[in-house]
């Protein structure tokens, strides 16, 4: 007798693996020397489709697949996000990769599953369904990584996130295996009923280690961050705006379940080890930043910076706590794509990451310089862009929960923070151009450009809706 | 009767900011007139808000309250007391000169002027907001475009300058917001200033908690209101900035300090107030005759302004001190006449710079001879600065120096003293930059000409004068706004 399957609630999923596989087949069919675009425009318009149906799911509430994969709010939140993003790298991808012929069309469908894997790992409702689903994520970004076949850094980066990407699957399993042998079920709903009658053993508490730093590696969290420069910068930048906005958002929502939900019940024990280690994590992040003079390791750094900021919403674990992460993510989606919308258009211009190359730009392009200043500043957290916000309700959560010496440490790094931004916003805006030509900015990515911008001050000044909805999400995993 | 829509103050200028972006970078003077309109109207706005203030009924009026974010208890909560109305006036009448005497400003016309209008309805915002949050948010909205504009248009070391003016203000303000997120967490759970101010009154946050909190929230504001020892930020970013900047940080943005302190550390939490504002008044002290000191040794004549008006913020700490009805409307009057009278100095100081390319008090000298306009406004606003009578600043002085002897007898001492300092370094700027003998390089130099040029700075000296001889235009005002803050701290 097998149970029955509630396919409605894994719509969202069902579209995007049938649309994979029907670029699949047109890849096969397609003549190998057309000049269009056949697979970039199929996917695009089939993302849109996709965006307006999530638009209407958003009231779903249930599990299905044995209650292996669950449809809530908080999930419906996360694949928006999931969603929205992939539409620019689906552009910057078209931008980044014109040279690439054919090859691009590989490219294409590896993001599309990605997509499926991020998509499942914020509707897993256990173990098993967490780890194949970061694993379908991971295994198509290690391959996105090293796409510049004849690029020495490409390469490196795929290597390096190969290497310990692989470590990091690996302490996962480790840690599901002793929360199996302990709890005897993957299921989240049973080991949070567990962990809500047991005390924490060193059994139970060596599986948590053992998740968080898998999961930890994810977002780059400091001790796992130590692939993320070398991977930011050499990846293919369409994966970097990925591994920056996606996968990040991935981890989070992953650990958003694991603990504030399935681990909620410890909370006390584990908080203070995670205050630690999100104050460690944005201070190393914002400190080491302040050194680099590529944009994309600078952006890399500052990642785990805002790795560590998010961390004291776990910290903290509560409504606020979780809905500063939600929010958070929200804004850091479209500042992070826009930033990640002129390193392409200006690398694909100039063939440059350098800060130093970008100098004077404001007198280049006014499009590229402008929306440069709104992410630097929005990733500053200045108001009235959508930084702030974010910032604001994870300070107010620590302080709610009585850890004011994290709040002040945080507030000394907003403050190295904006050093390093400003610096780059300066050199884009005050010192003399070396090279005067204008940079020509395609119409399509212009517009792209218009869009971030006006989520960032979207998000930043009218946040009442979306901190509704981010809270609406948090609060169907935790119990009131 | 129409009453004013205290909305229209933002989203006038938001419009006008509006159009700048949408002209075309090369026509800078249809820029120019289209800035110029979008900070008049808001200023002729603000005199009618005035105007329209009773001050027998007291309170906020003209409130508007839209619910923002619910859950979090946000609002967009705008309205007036005599307090912000008279910070209005001020902000109306800086703006209008600062936007006035831009015209010398040549390169990249159309940001400068996008930038300056977002200072200003920043500025307007924070003054106008009855919302904590929402006061922080235009608070740092003000200040995120001066960094920009000292680092892009600014002068000699601009970058250092913009930076260390950036970060400082930026720390004020991250320990500032720690203290106002803790008085939410630990207070009723309202960032409403009305709703704040009746809770906080009925149950009191509890003194061992309230005391941080009122730390966090003094010297994170105190930081960007150029509180001893952290002032030092101020006389360099004041130097190198374009000449608007100046004026409207060291006339306006730094008041938001003195507002702030005012209305969410001592208006909110009386009982800390007494655990620290003594401490506070030495600090207030050292600001006074440390700072004066400094300006003393000054060649550059923005440097003397710079550390002068780090100097005076010294009798506003003072005055809020005081605990006494003289001394905090005292605090508020000062706010208005210092604004007015910095404003004035770094404009004229500024007019003075961009005609010889030089700060430097040796080489000036005479300049009284070619610019007799200027050269008169920079004697007189000296005047007003060192306490003469007729101008604000003496009534505002006056009353701060009442107050304070009534509580700290002999800080007063100091602070009396620290007026005769002074007087003997504006003085002294005075000989070596307008008297003597005129550097021969500076023969040549024009005095402003028309009166469209003159206008600004004829703007700031009437109100300057005015103000002083009628007190009573703005006391009744005053006074009707400071007396339910006495009263919870008596």
């Amino acid at each position: 007798m097998f149970p029955v399957i509630d396919w409605s609630l894994a719509s969202i999923e069902t579209l995007i693996g049938l649309v994979l596989i029907f670029l699949l087949v047109v890849e096969i069919i397609l003549p190998k020397n057309t000049q269009k675009d056949w697979i970039g425009s199929i996917s695009f318009v089939a993302l849109i489709g996709i965006i307006i149906f999530w638009l209407t799911q958003g009231s779903l509430n249930g599990t299905t697949f044995s209650g292996m994969f669950i449809m809530d709010p908080l999930a419906w939140f996360f694949k928006g996000i999931f969603l929205v993003s992939m539409v620019f790298i689906f552009a910057m991808t078209k931008e980044f990769f014109k040279t690439l012929g054919e090859r691009r069309n590989e490219f294409y469908l590896l993001l599309w599953l990605a997509l499926i894997g991020m998509c499942l790992v914020a509707s897993s409702a256990d173990f098993l369904v967490l780890f194949i689903s970061i694993e379908i994520l991971t295994i198509s970004l290690y391959v996105m990584t090293a796409y510049l076949k004849t690029d020495r850094l490409s390469i490196e980066a795929g290597m390096k996130y190969l290497i310990l990407g692989a470590l990091s699957s690996g302490f996962l399993l480790y840690g599901i295996s002793f929360i199996y042998g302990t709890t005897h079920s993957t299921h989240f709903n049973v080991i949070a009923q567990y962990c809500q009658t047991h005390a924490l053993s060193s059994m139970t508490l060596f599986a948590m280690v053992m998740i968080f730093a898998a999961i930890g590696f994810k977002i780059a969290a400091v001790p796992f961050h130590m692939w993320v420069a070398d991977v930011y910068q050499g990846a293919p930048t369409p994966v970097t705006a990925l591994l920056s906005v996606g996968s990040k958002a991935a981890g989070f929502v992953a650990l958003l379940r694991l603990f504030f939900n399935v681990f909620g019940a410890w909370h006390p024990q584990w908080s203070l080890v995670l205050a630690v280690l999100s104050a460690i994590t944005m201070t190393y992040g914002n400190l080491v930043a302040m050194h680099q003079t590529n944009i994309k390791r600078l952006l890399g750094y500052s990642s785990i910076a805002h790795a560590g900021y998010l961390l004291m919403g776990v910290t903290a674990a509560t409504v606020l706590g979780g809905t500063g992460i939600n929010f958070y993510l929200l804004g850091y989606m479209f500042t992070t794509l826009a930033a990640f919308l002129v390193i392409i258009v200006f690398s694909v211009a100039t063939k440059s990451d350098e800060i130093a190359d970008y100098a004077g730009l404001s007198k280049r392009s006014g499009i590229l310089s402008v929306t440069m200043l709104f992410a630097l500043v929005s990733l500053a957290g200045l108001p009235p862009l959508a930084g702030f916000f974010g910032k604001f309700i994870l300070l107010m959560s620590v302080v709610q929960s009585g850890y004011i010496w994290l709040a002040l440490i945080a507030a000394v790094n907003i403050v190295i923070s904006l050093y390093y931004y400003l610096v780059v916003a300066k050199r884009i805006y005050v010192d003399a151009p070396i090279n005067t030509t204008p940079i020509l900015v395609p119409a399509g990515m212009r517009l792209l450009m218009v869009i971030a911008i006006v989520g960032i001050v979207v998000v930043g000044f009218f946040q009442g809706p979306f901190f509704d909805a981010a809270m609406t999400a948090i609060k169907s995993i935790l119990p009131i | 009767m129409i009453t004013p829509n205290l909305s229209w103050l933002l989203i006038l200028p938001l419009v006008g900011l509006g159009f700048v972006c949408l002209t075309p970078a090369d026509k800078t003077c249809l820029i120019r007139r289209i800035s110029i309109v979008s900070v008049l109207i808001p200023f002729l706005l603000s005199i009618w808000v005035y105007a329209a203030y009773d001050h027998f009924a007291g309170g906020f009026q003209f409130v508007q309250n839209i619910p923002w974010v619910t859950p979090l208890g946000i609002s967009y909560h705008l309205g007036v007391d005599g307090i912000n109305s008279l910070l209005l006036l001020l902000l109306g009448a800086a703006s209008l000169a600062a936007t006035m005497i831009s015209c010398s400003i040549k390169d990249r016309v159309k940001e400068y002027y996008i930038l300056l209008l977002i200072t200003v309805i920043g500025t307007y915002g924070a003054f106008l907001s009855l919302d904590i949050f929402f006061f922080y948010f235009f608070h740092e909205v003000a200040a995120v475009p001066v960094f920009l504009m000292i680092a892009i248009w600014g002068t000699n070391s601009k970058e250092f300058a913009a930076m260390k003016l950036t970060l400082y203000l930026a720390f004020g303000a991250a320990i500032a917001l720690i203290g106002l997120l803790a008085l939410y967490i630990y207070g009723p759970h309202t960032f409403d200033y009305t709703q704040l101010q009746v809770l906080l009154a009925r149950n009191p946050i509890p003194l061992n908690i309230q005391n941080w909190i009122f730390l966090g929230i003094v010297v994170g504001f105190g930081i960007t209101l150029t509180m001893w020892p952290f002032y030092t930020w101020a006389p360099i970013g004041y130097a190198e900035a374009p000449t608007a900047i100046s004026m409207l940080h060291a006339g306006v943005l730094k008041k938001m300090g003195a507002y702030a302190i005012l209305r969410f550390a001592v208006g909110l939490m009386p009982q800390a107030a007494h655990t620290w504002m003594p401490i506070i008044a030495v600090l207030a002290i050292l600001n006074i005759v440390y700072c004066g000191f400094v300006a003393l040794t000054q060649r550059d004549l923005k440097y003397v302004l710079g550390y002068s008006s780090c100097s005076h913020m010294g009798y506003i700490l003072l005055g809020l001190a005081c605990f006494n009805s003289l001394g905090i409307n005292g605090v508020v009057y000062l706010m208005f006449a210092h604004g007015i009278m910095a404003a004035l100095a770094f404009a004229l100081a500024g007019y003075v710079a961009d005609q010889t390319k030089t700060r430097n008090l040796d080489e000036l000298g005479g300049l009284l001879k070619v610019m007799p306009f200027i050269g008169t406004s920079f004697i007189m606003a000296a005047l007003a600065s060192a306490g003469v009578p007729g101008f604000a600043n003496f009534v505002a002085e006056i009353l701060v120096l009442l107050g304070a002897f009534d509580r700290y007898p002999w800080l007063t001492v100091f602070a009396v003293f620290g007026l005769v300092i002074t007087a003997i370094y504006l003085m002294k700027a005075i000989r070596l930059g307008f008297q003597g003998p005129l550097n021969e390089r500076f023969g040549t130099l024009k005095d402003t000409q028309t009166l469209t040029e003159k206008l600004p700075y004829v703007l700031l000296l009437a109100l300057l004068i005015l103000v002083g001889c009628l007190p009573s235009v703005i006391i009744s005002h005053i006074n009707s706004s400071t007396k339910p803050i006495i009263e919870s701290i008596q």
